[in-house]
C-alpha cells in the first residue's frame, strides 16, 4: 500500500497512517440574523450564489405526495470539511441526499455543486461525487470484485487498478472474490464505501456509514475519512445517527428536523456557544446531583448520562461563568466533580434543539 | 459497449439465466420425445407425413422456441431488467451519473443479444432432439439440409428473432414501469396468456358470426384478417405463421391461424417492429420520469 493512502477498514489491514487532521479553519463570524446558520447570507435569494461551497441548498422543497419531506432547506457544506448531517428519523436527511444525487425532484429550491448550479439533468456533474444512500445495495449473486466492476461501467471511467484499491482502502480485499449474499451485514458497509470511492469523487455523501461496522471497521472509517479530507483535499457529507462517532469526526454540523435546518456551524464553535457546561461527577451519585443541579438552573433542561464510559457526565443549562458555582453547589453536599468544563456534547445539542430526547434524569441506581 | 458487456456479466453469473434455458431445454425434450412417442407416429401412419421428420420438423421447432421461448423470454425479461429495482443497485447506477437511457439501452442490447444466442441454441437442440425421437421411436427423419431445410431453418430463426425480442420487450416495458421483476414477470405473463384467451374467443365468435350469415360458402374460411390479428402477441403469431417452418399447416397452433386469413407478412413484421420500438420507448420513458426511492 502506497504509504500515502488510508488503511483498510479490515482487522488485517495494518493501521492506517495517522492523517493529521486539516488545520482548524478561522471561525466565521457568528450569525448576524436569526439564520440558523454560520453561513448564511449566501442565499440566492438575497445575495450572490453560493459559490465557495462544496454543496449548498437553498430553500429546497420536496414533498412526496401529500407529505412534506423538506420544506425550505438551506445547508452549506464548505469544501476540504467533514460535515456532519443530523437529524431524527423522518427529518429529510435522506431526501436531501437523494435531491443531492439527482434521484429525485425538487419541488422547488436550488442546489449548487462545487459553485456551479446543479439540476436533475446535470447527471455529468455527479461524476465527482460518490455516495452511499440508505442501505449498501448490490448484485447478491456476484462478487464485491464483480459488483466494483459492473459498477464501474457506468458513469466516468474506472481507472485502472481503481477497484483493487478501494477494496484495500475498506479492507475487503480478502474476500472480494465471494457472492456478497455471504456477506455480514459490516461487510456489506465496508463495499458500499468502497463503491462511493470508486470514482475517486471530490465529494463523498455518507448515509449512515458506520452502520454494521464492528469498532475497529469504524475506526478504521473514521482515519480514511480523515485522510480524504485532510490529506486529499476532499469533502465528505456524513449523515449519521452515531453522535458520538459524528462529534469525533465532523468539523462542521447541520442539524435539521422536520424538513428545515435548526443549526448549522463549526461544530466546536457550536459547542462552545451553546450556553452550557459539563460536570461530571460518579455515576451512583447522580440522582442526587441532578437535584442539586435542577435547583441551579431549574428552566433549563438537564441532560445526563448514566451509562457506558461517559456516564456521570451532565450537561447542564447555564452560563459557563456559574460553572464555580456549580461546582460548589455540588461540593457542599458532598459530591466531588471528576471534571467541570464549558460546553455541551453533541448528543445534548442535538436533543435538545430537535426536542427528541426526554430531559435526561439519571435513572436511579 | 462497457455497459454491455457489464449487463452479460450480469446475466452469465444469474441463477434466472440458466434456470428459463433449461426449462426451456427440458420441456423442449419432453415435447420431442412425446412427439416421438405418440404424434410422431400417428402422423406418420395416417398422413405420410411424419411431424418428427425433416422438414416438417422444423414445425415442432418453431412452436417450441417461439411458443414456449416466447413466453420465457416474457418472465426473463421483466427480471432481467426488474432486479435492479427490487435489488437497490438502480439507485447506485444513477447516483454515479449514468444515463438512464444509455443504461436501459446497455440492458436492451444485452438482453437481445442473449436472446439471439438461445434462439440459436435451442434451434439446434430441436435438431438433435428430431434425431434422438426418430432413433428411440424408429422413425426416419431424413436430413435437415432435404427440400428447403437449411432455408427454412435460417428464414425461422430470421423471422422469429424479432417476435421474441417484441416479447421481450413487452416484459421489459412492463418490469420498468411496475418497478419490480416478479410484478413484471407476472403482468406480462397474465397479458400474453390473456391476449391468447381474448384473441381465440374473439375468433370463435367471429366464426359464429359468419357461420350464422350464412357460413363460408362451402369452401375454407375466407374471413380476416381481423383487428385483434394485430394485438402485440397474435401479431407475433401472425409472423410464425409465415415461416417456412409452418407449410405443415400447424401455423402457430392457434384458433386464428386456422380459421382466419394471415396478415401479410410485410405488415405483421412492421407491427411486430413498431410494437417493439413502442414498447422500448416507453420503458426509456418511464424511467427518465421515475423518482428512484
Amino acid at each position: 500500500m502506497n504509504a500515502e493512502q488510508p488503511a483498510g477498514m479490515g482487522p488485517s489491514a495494518p493501521p492506517p497512517p495517522p492523517a493529521s487532521p486539516p488545520p482548524p479553519a478561522a471561525p466565521p463570524p457568528p450569525p448576524e440574523s436569526s439564520s440558523p446558520s454560520q453561513f448564511a447570507g449566501s442565499s440566492p435569494f438575497s445575495g450572490p450564489p453560493p459559490t465557495d461551497f462544496a454543496v449548498a441548498t437553498r430553500g429546497l422543497v420536496k414533498s412526496y405526495g401529500r407529505h412534506p419531506a423538506l420544506v425550505g432547506l438551506d445547508i452549506s457544506v464548505p469544501r476540504g470539511r467533514v460535515y456532519g448531517f443530523l437529524g431524527p428519523n423522518g427529518s429529510g436527511k435522506t431526501t436531501a441526499l437523494r435531491l443531492l444525487t439527482g434521484l429525485i425532484r425538487p419541488n422547488a429550491g436550488a442546489i449548487w455543486l462545487f459553485g456551479q448550479p446543479y439540476s436533475w439533468h446535470d447527471r455529468k456533474r455527479l461524476f465527482k461525487v460518490g455516495s452511499l444512500i440508505e442501505t449498501p445495495s448490490f448484485y447478491p449473486y456476484l462478487s464485491g470484485r464483480e459488483n466494483l466492476l459492473v459498477l464501474g461501467a457506468t458513469g466516468p471511467a474506472t481507472a485502472p487498478g481503481r477497484i483493487e484499491q478501494v477494496l484495500e482502502y475498506v479492507g475487503m480485499s480478502g474476500r472480494a472474490g465471494d457472492a456478497v449474499q455471504t456477506y455480514s451485514l459490516g461487510m456489506k458497509q465496508r463495499l458500499g464505501i468502497a463503491a462511493a470511492m470508486l470514482s475517486d469523487p471530490d465529494l463523498l455523501l455518507l448515509d449512515e456509514p458506520a452502520n454494521g461496522l464492528d469498532p475497529g471497521g469504524i475506526v478504521a472509517m473514521r482515519e480514511t475519512l480523515r485522510y480524504f479530507t485532510a490529506q486529499l483535499g476532499k469533502t465528505v457529507v456524513l449523515s449519521s445517527h452515531q453522535l458520538h462517532e459524528t462529534q469525533l469526526l465532523a468539523d462542521v454540523v447541520g442539524i435539521i428536523d422536520r424538513g428545515r435546518l435548526i443549526r448549522e456551524g463549526d461544530l466546536d464553535r457550536l459547542l462552545q456557544d451553546s450556553g452550557r457546561v459539563r460536570v461530571r461527577v460518579a455515576p451512583d451519585e447522580m440522582p442526587r446531583a441532578a437535584e442539586v443541579i435542577k435547583r441551579l438552573a431549574p428552566d433549563r433542561q438537564l441532560y445526563g448520562i448514566d451509562s457506558g464510559a461517559d456516564a456521570g457526565w451532565f450537561t447542564v443549562g447555564m452560563a459557563p461563568g456559574r460553572a464555580s458555582e456549580l461546582n460548589q453547589a455540588l461540593g457542599a453536599v458532598g459530591i466531588y466533580a471528576s471534571g467541570l468544563e464549558p460546553g455541551s456534547d453533541l448528543e445534548s445539542l442535538f436533543l435538545e434543539l430537535t426536542a427528541g430526547g426526554p430531559a435526561v434524569q439519571p435513572s436511579a441506581r | 459497449m462497457r455497459l454491455v458487456r457489464a449487463e452479460l456479466l450480469k446475466a452469465r453469473r444469474r441463477a434466472a439465466t440458466m434456470v428459463i434455458f433449461i426449462v426451456a431445454v427440458v420441456i423442449t425434450g419432453a415435447i420431442y420425445l412425446l412427439a416421438g412417442s405418440a404424434l410422431g407416429g400417428i402422423s406418420c401412419q395416417f398422413t405420410g407425413d411424419c411431424l418428427i421428420e425433416f422438414p416438417a420438423a422444423y414445425a415442432i421447432a418453431d412452436q417450441l422456441v417461439f411458443g414456449l421461448g416466447g413466453l420465457l423470454v416474457v418472465v426473463y425479461a421483466a427480471a432481467f431488467v426488474g432486479a435492479d429495482w427490487n435489488w437497490g443497485v438502480l439507485r447506485n447506477v444513477i447516483a454515479r451519473g449514468e444515463s438512464r437511457v444509455n443504461y436501459l439501452l446497455g440492458k436492451a442490447v444485452a438482453l437481445a443479444i442473449l436472446i439471439a444466442i438461445a434462439e440459436l441454441v435451442l434451434f439446434l437442440f430441436c435438431i438433435v432432439m428430431t434425431y434422438v425421437a426418430g432413433a428411440l421411436y424408429g422413425i426416419q427423419v431424413a436430413s435437415p439440409l432435404r427440400g428447403n431445410g437449411l432455408e427454412d431453418f435460417v428464414a425461422s430463426l430470421v423471422l422469429g428473432y424479432p417476435v421474441l425480442l417484441e416479447r421481450a420487450a413487452i416484459g421489459f416495458a412492463v418490469a420498468v414501469i411496475l418497478r419490480s421483476q416478479l410484478a413484471g414477470a407476472v403482468v406480462g405473463v397474465v397479458l400474453f396468456v390473456g391476449e391468447a384467451i381474448i384473441t381465440t374467443v374473439l375468433t370463435a365468435f367471429t366464426l359464429a358470426g359468419t357461420l350464422s350469415r350464412g357460413g363460408f360458402g362451402g369452401g375454407l374460411p375466407s374471413i380476416g384478417p381481423e383487428w385483434f390479428q394485430f394485438l402485440p402477441i397474435s401479431l407475433g403469431g401472425e409472423i410464425l405463421n409465415a415461416a417456412p417452418g409452418n407449410a405443415s399447416g400447424l401455423g402457430s397452433g392457434s384458433l386464428e391461424g386456422l380459421f382466419l386469413q394471415s396478415v401479410p407478412l410485410e405488415q405483421a413484421l412492421a407491427g411486430t417492429l413498431i410494437y417493439l420500438v413502442v414498447a422500448t420507448v416507453i420503458a426509456l420513458a418511464a424511467l427518465n420520469r421515475q423518482e428512484i426511492v
